[in-house]
């Protein structure tokens, strides 16, 4: 079995090397046929996932598996490979499938030609060997004069140190198209997630730069889409990002757009439906491939069966999902009537490879709430706006659940619901950003688990009616259960069970047992009461007392402000929100219910963010891995378009300008309020945490000059964190060029007072975390300089103005000081910004034209 | 009878057919009427006749002319008329189907018309024959069936609503139609949820749907087990219950943009002049009146079915359908503002302005009811004590000599109960009147006592401006007081009377749970002080009530029962009050240092806890409310039938074009 392979894969090397020629018409036709990737045009990228990536592939295949990312086709495909490798062949079932896999080796398949070679040899280590060889050959072939240097960069490429922000770096920097290519081999090898840290650089560099960086890149990323719709539709929208800066006419014809549009064609499906269309394409002369071709197909559509007509029912809802919004309501009916007729005609339509659904949903749930933010926008009050919000997202509740998802998140899920009541819109003069909290149900893999059953809004009803519905998925007592273990907090409005209403009524005692304890307080008088007939008497003034008292218990909430509607929402803590939002939800007893929150902008260009993202965790990786203390937390960014995209908002927190709104205290004042007064454990925890993450702060805003550094767009935990948002200004913009804040970073005699004052352990300890921090940044400055370096390419964004951008950043690593230098340079930091009055003086213009205090 | 060959004379010019001075089809009409069978000289008779445009008029004149002994000499024929309508409604012709349809109508209009005291089983027996009515009744509900939920005509289904409707009205009251028994044997209810669950059926025959509905649900429903009502009751479709909610909705919608339009026109005319004011109100309502009666009837009756399905006969309370009323989606984005709850609330605002004849007293009752079930369901509680859904709500308030009109239009968005208690407020300041309507003010007491021991038992504060309430309720308490000679003839006053004493005393005893701020309470105490008089005042009153005996005895002396921590606190009070005056020599206290006072002295005050303020009867629609609700539905019917009569005439033009088309 192995030797029919190894014979097989040379003569196809050797076919492709005969052509090198063909590589100028190959772009098209590697974008006309992109399930064989390795019949692409460059022999050596062509040739090498076959060959050259010994190491690599025990990897990926592996990933996928582990991560269950790929559909079940693939993963057959995958664990076929695997068991070629391993020669595990115990059970019969596949047995069958694997003797037929057997003969189809020379299907250019990119997984199962990168594994086969694994099989001829066990261990690991003449599989470096080899490797070594196979690339080496061919590098060698095409650069002959620069062999000897080849081999030094061949010994770092193979060395344990080579990481992915390496290879990105070689990617770009280095211009060879052999190291280039060999590098777009390599990107296989690395772990999914470590490579998607780098997706803008990669696909920047895929639109902006030269054909051999485009061709190096490709195939990772077209194997990448196959496995993962998450994966496709994140490369689509950012393709579609980056593109948008190139003058429209190129853009059209650009690289960019065409793997754009091919993804959202669907057309990079999983290997069932790759394999299938691939079948006129290998010549006659080799019938094994087209013979198990068909056998592959058949075999993995019959347990995949389910899956592909699941989805497919999905996105038809969510396509009639965007027609449906339009009206006001759905017929479910309607909808199913739909399902059937889908899935007695899907199989026809399956074997007909390319109806786009299995996209479709997502972008559709995508397109609805940039479709709200869009309509927002025209409305003129805040109030009008939370309105419409709510109304609009009570609709799209109707077509959840689906086989949705977010995207932001960090685990594999299915939006099954919108609590539409608790969406806010955020504070922005003239777009409409809002915020939503989305239930969604943890699963496996958001591809192939089901799609859970819809559970209406009013089963919660049906359960008081003598007429009980057949099983709604909760027994009475389950829902009776989860309603009576939330511990009853105080002051709380919800811990009313299902039938509470019954103790309205005459059922005194019930009182007793079900109400909480400090409530039922005069419930309980009122019993004896009624059961001795001996008066109770009571005063008065304990009654004001408990009021009072009670008010004062109460954890600090904000008041309501129509003006202002996310200063309540965020401040309430996120636990209460969930624990709340789940006693609400239908599907709140299911043991997997989550719930995430989103901010959807629209309008609003997104990318400096994602790059300050990028920057900020990195950073903070390097912190770590240099083990400063310091503090900061980069939140996630969703780029849609180059004018929409999502934002993971920071839970627990709220804007400085909102705590001094509403607290009306100093910052220092309002730290002892929430934390205790000074010496407590918790005010010196929360102490800590602030200038950690002030500390943080400073350095980031220093290195990538954050301007536009007002109360509004900094935030304040639960822990005491600050933490900046709004990248909006970086690098080389600022706001309307005013030429204010010209001070390193924003430090005021506020937060100089929450860390004890400038005499004061804290305030030194500020000082020595930042030298430290820009002590071990730039250590690794290449790493940091490098992204922005990529995302400079091609790029109109306002942070990339002028053609200083990158020099000035190195300068600020100033890697030419020594330490003590360095030390001297963040005392004048801190001094400058301390005295700045230009940072006193922004807030005022802030205050003076936004109304941000 | 020379009459209706006139009019079938006339009907056949304008239809310009030429040759017989009668119209074919009333020839046929004849043939029928005679005793012999129609099909001996033709055996396609029946065939032809569905062929035939249907002349309405002419049958059904026909029918009503004959008195009951003549119309079972014919028997035989008009059941086979019955039979072969039926039978019609299977057939692929549609213009069939029309005239079968049509001739339905007139059938069952006529025969009742004129044997309005027939028993349903000899109209039964009439139209169908005992033998068969079973199985007729059956084919003709599935024929409907198939054709309401079928991808027919919409002036089809229309045709099937106008004929249902005009079944269930034929009599006045709905329970004594004995032909109805068969429409609860077989259902309609699915194919009626069918067209309120679709979104383009909704718009066209929602109305009919619901107002079938509603009357449907009413047949028979303290007598025996309505299937309907527990359909109804169980319908846990969202989409459909949207649609209701849309329907009910919409027709409220219409009726308040009515009113508003007729407001402004009228503003223009009358409002320049303040002498006119009493005119005005009273002009406004007659042209609403005279004007727009269809409409104002057309928004009553959807809202029927609400308080009518909640009770069952069985007394248990299935709600899912006052949910209509709180529908937890704001229906359609492009009204966003707006909501059915907040449409029904803006609705209830105009009903109630002017309760003085007897229709709107009506509306206004129902209204109240609605809110009832409203308050008790705790599920729509925690929706109008929802936080994050605010609205704005206007309501619209009586132009009143001592107040402006619309001086607040920017009345900030709150949650709903707030527009709830501004309602009731509003009507407990302005219904103080002679003409005293005791029951409308006792629900709308229980409304608010409802809604605060939901508010309590949940310790939900709302930032309300409680003062307002207080004060409308020592006014309510002032005016019993004054007219207590006038309203002791006709109502219980003291029950009222009790109901506020312990709403105050909720507030006294319980304020800690629901008050917004320890200052609300304080100013609780400041209000009584201030209206003191009025307390002693009812104080004295109810025990010289009690003291004697009579009817009003006992319900008198629970009233002094009631009083005893109002009475304290203002015994307490009232001296430190004074002393402080006396120390501090000042004649006239402000409300700063009365409040202050109260703050200082709470300590020494004793207040003693009553029994069962925070518990209430549950709202039951037998055996209290039963009366009225048949009344209702009667006045429904009557309204329906002469509608419906109207709009099928007015189908026929309709038709034409169908026919034209097919």
């Amino acid at each position: 079995m192995g030797d029919t392979e190894l014979e097989l894969s040379p003569a196809q090397l050797e076919e492709l090397q005969k052509s090198p020629s063909a590589s100028s018409t190959s772009t098209t036709s590697s974008l006309s046929l992109p399930s064989s990737p390795s019949s692409g045009p460059r022999p050596l990228t062509s040739s090498s996932p076959s060959t050259s990536e010994g190491l690599p592939t025990s990897s990926p295949p592996l990933d996928v598996i582990s991560e269950g990312v790929g559909e079940l086709s693939l993963v057959i495909d995958t664990e076929v490979a695997k068991k070629a490798c391993q020669e595990v062949l115990q059970k019969v079932k596949f047995l069958k499938a694997d003797g037929e896999v057997s003969s189809a080796s020379s299907e250019p398949v990119l997984v199962n030609g990168t594994a086969h070679p694994l099989s001829t040899d066990g261990g690991k280590p003449p599989k470096i060997s080899e490797e070594e060889a196979e690339p080496v050959k061919n590098v060698r072939r095409r650069q002959k004069n620069n062999s000897s240097k080849q081999s030094w960069l061949l010994r770092l490429f193979e060395s344990k140190l080579f990481d992915i922000s390496m290879g990105i770096s070689y990617l770009y920097n280095s211009k060879e198209p052999g190291v280039q290519a060999y590098i777009g081999n390599r990107l296989f090898s690395f772990r999914n997630e470590e490579v998607d840290f780098y997706l803008p650089q990669l696909l920047n560099m895929y639109i902006h730069m030269d054909e051999d960086v485009g061709d190096a890149i490709k195939p990772y990323v077209v194997h990448r889409c196959r496995q993962s719709i998450n994966f496709s539709l994140q490369c689509a929208w950012l393709l579609g990002a980056y593109s948008s800066d190139m003058h429209i006419s190129t853009q059209r014809h650009s690289r960019g757009t065409k793997l754009r549009k091919l993804i959202l064609s669907d057309e990079l499906k999983p290997s069932s439906q790759r394999i299938r269309r691939e079948v006129p394409q290998p010549p006659p002369s080799c019938p094994p491939p087209l013979h198990h071709g068909q056998g592959m197909s058949e075999h993995s559509l019959s347990p995949s069966k389910r899956t592909h007509q699941r989805s497919k029912s999905d996105a038809t809802i969510s396509i009639s999902l965007s027609s449906n919004l339009k009206r006001t309501a759905s017929n479910p009916k309607v909808e199913t009537s739909q399902d059937e007729e889908l899935s007695s005609s899907s199989d026809s339509l399956e074997l007909e490879a390319g109806t786009p659904v299995r996209l479709t949903p997502q972008r559709e749930f995508i397109k609805s709430l940039m479709g709200i933010g869009k309509r927002l926008a025209t409305l003129p009050t805040k109030e009008q706006k939370t309105q419409r919000l709510i109304s609009e997202l009570s609709l799209l509740n109707h077509k959840l659940p689906a086989r949705v998802w977010l995207p932001t998140a960090a685990f594999d899920h299915h939006v099954v619901r919108v609590p539409h009541t608790q969406a806010v819109v955020l504070n922005s003069k003239d777009k409409a950003p809002y915020l939503i909290y989305v239930e969604v149900l943890e699963c496996e893999n958001f591809e192939t688990s089901s799609v859970p059953v819809r559970i209406p809004e009013t089963q919660i009803r049906s359960t008081r009616s003598v007429e009980n519905l057949p099983n709604c998925g909760i027994s009475p007592d389950q829902r009776a259960s989860s309603f009576s273990t939330v511990p009853n907090y105080d002051n709380d409005d919800e811990a009313w069970s299902v039938d509470d209403i019954g103790e309205l009524q005459v059922e005194l005692p019930e009182i007793h047992t079900n109400s909480c304890d400090n409530i039922s307080q005069f419930s309980v008088d009122s019993i004896t009461s009624q059961e001795s007939k001996e008066p109770i008497f009571i005063a008065a003034g304990d009654i004001r007392r408990r009021l009072s008292e009670q008010l004062a218990h109460t954890p600090t909430t904000f008041k309501r402000d129509p003006e202002d509607p996310s200063a309540v929402a965020l401040k309430e803590p996120w636990q209460e929100k969930v624990r709340r939002i789940r006693e609400g939800s239908p599907y709140g007893h299911l043991p997997n219910w989550r719930l995430l929150s989103v901010i959807v902008k629209c309008g609003d260009d997104l990318r400096q963010e994602l790059l300050a993202y990028q920057v900020l965790k990195q950073l903070q990786i390097i912190w770590e891995q240099e083990r400063v203390p310091l503090w900061i937390k980069p939140y996630k960014i969703l780029v849609i378009s180059s004018d929409s995209g999502m934002i993971e908002p920071v839970v627990n927190a709220v804007s400085i300008h909102q705590v001094k709104k509403q607290s009306q205290l100093s910052l220092l004042d309002y730290f002892r309020q929430e934390h205790g007064n000074y010496n407590t454990e918790e005010f010196l925890t929360a102490q800590r945490n602030f200038v950690q993450s002030c500390a943080g702060y400073c350095l980031i805003c220093y290195l990538l000059q954050v301007k536009d550094r007002h109360n509004g767009n900094i935030l304040l935990d639960s822990e005491g964190h600050i933490i900046h948002i709004d990248f909006g200004f970086i690098l080389s913009s600022s706001p309307r060029n005013l030429g204010f804040e010209t001070s390193a970073f924003k430090l005021t005699s506020e937060f100089v007072d929450v860390m004890g004052g400038l005499d004061g352990d804290m305030f030194n300890y500020y000082k020595m975390l930042m030298l430290q921090g820009l002590i071990a940044a730039r250590k690794h400055m290449e790493k940091v300089v490098q992204i922005v370096e990529i995302m400079q390419q091609g790029s109109q964004l306002p942070c990339f103005h002028g053609s200083s951008t990158i020099r000035n950043l190195k300068e600020r690593f100033h890697m030419n000081l020594t330490e003590e230098q360095l030390q001297v340079l963040v005392e004048q930091m801190v001094d400058g910004s301390m005295r700045s009055i230009t940072t006193k003086l922004y807030d005022g213009f802030q205050y003076l034209t936004n109304g941000i205090m | 009878m020379a009459q209706i060959e006139k009019k079938a004379g006339l009907l056949r010019r304008t239809s310009s057919s030429k040759k017989p001075l009668k119209e074919k089809v009333v020839l046929m009409y004849d043939e029928i009427f005679a005793k012999e069978d129609p099909t001996k000289n033709n055996p396609r008779f029946w065939d032809e006749l569905f062929l035939m445009k249907v002349n309405l008029e002419y049958l059904e004149g026909k029918l009503e002319s004959l008195d009951g002994d003549e119309v079972m000499k014919i028997k035989d024929n008009i059941n086979s008329l019955f039979h072969h309508c039926v039978q019609a409604l299977g057939e692929e012709h549609q213009i069939k189907v029309v005239n079968a349809l049509q001739t339905l109508c007139a059938l069952f209009r006529g025969v009742h018309q004129k044997n309005k005291s027939a028993t349903g089983f000899d109209i039964i027996n009439m139209l169908m024959g005992f033998d068969k009515a079973e199985l007729r009744m059956k084919e003709l509900m599935e024929s409907l069936d198939s054709l309401l939920c079928g991808d027919g005509s919409e002036s089809l289904k229309s045709l099937c609503l106008k004929l249902l409707l005009c079944l269930v009205t034929v009599t006045d009251n709905i329970s004594q139609n004995t032909i109805l028994e068969y429409v609860m044997i077989n259902s309609i209810f699915e194919a009626i949820l069918r067209i309120l669950s679709d979104v383009s059926s909704r718009a066209q025959h929602g109305y009919d749907a619901v107002v079938l509905l509603a009357l449907l649900v009413n047949y028979r429903k303290y007598e025996s087990v309505n299937p309907y009502i527990v359909k109804l009751s169980i319908v846990d479709d969202e989409p459909t219950l949207d649609g209701m909610g849309m329907v009910i909705h919409h027709a409220l919608t219409e009726y308040n943009r009515q009113y508003k339009d007729k407001e402004e026109e009228n503003q223009g005319g009358f409002f320049s002049t303040l002498s006119s004011m009493r005119n005005f109100t009273e002009c406004l309502w007659f042209t609403c009146e005279s004007q727009s009666h269809p409409e104002i009837e057309m928004a009553t009756t959807p809202a029927t079915p609400v308080p009518a399905s909640p009770t069952t006969p069985l007394g248990t309370t299935p709600p899912s359908l006052d949910m209509m009323n709180n529908p937890e989606l704001p229906l359609d984005p492009n009204l966003q503002t707006s909501n059915l709850l907040i449409t029904f609330l803006k609705y209830s605002s105009i009903v109630m302005q002017d309760t003085k004849d007897e229709h709107r007293l009506n509306s206004a009752r129902l209204c109240l009811i609605i809110l009832t079930c409203i308050a008790e369901d705790q599920y729509a509680d925690a929706f109008l004590h929802d936080d994050n859904m605010n609205f704005r709500v206007n309501l619209h308030r009586m132009p009143m000599r001592h107040r402006k009109k619309a001086a607040d239009k920017s009345i900030p968005s709150r949650p709903l109960v707030c527009a709830v208690l501004d309602l009731m407020v509003e009507f407990i300041i302005t219904h103080m009147m002679k003409e005293f309507p005791m029951d409308l003010y006792v629900r709308c007491v229980q409304i608010i006592h409802k809604l605060i021991c939901y508010q309590k038992k949940c310790r939900i504060r709302m930032h309300y401006t409680w003062r307002e309430l207080w004060s409308a309720l020592i006014n309510l308490l002032k005016f019993l007081l004054s007219n207590e000679t006038i309203l002791l003839a006709k109502h219980n006053i003291f029950q009222l009377a009790l109901q506020v004493v312990n709403l105050f005393n909720m507030f006294i005893t319980y304020g800690d749970t629901f008050l917004p701020t320890p200052s609300s309470y304080d100013e609780l105490y400041y209000e009584i002080i201030r209206m003191h008089q009025v307390f002693e005042n009812l104080y004295c009153m109810v025990l010289r009530v009690s003291t004697n005996a009579g009817q009003w005895k006992e319900p008198a002396s629970k009233v002094t029962h009631a009083l005893v921590n109002v009475r304290a606190i203002i015994n307490h009070f009232n001296p430190k009050i004074e002393s402080y005056a006396a120390v501090n020599h000042i004649s006239q206290l402000s409300e700063d240092q009365v409040l202050e006072v109260v703050r200082s002295n709470y300590d020494t005050l004793t207040l003693k806890l009553q029994d069962g303020l925070d518990q209430f009867e549950r709202y039951s629609e037998q055996p209290r409310e039963a009366g009225f609700f048949k009344e209702l539905v009667r006045s429904i019917s009557l309204n329906v039938r002469k509608n419906v009569s109207l709009s099928t005439m007015s189908q026929d033009v309709l038709l034409k074009e169908f026919s034209s088309i097919s």
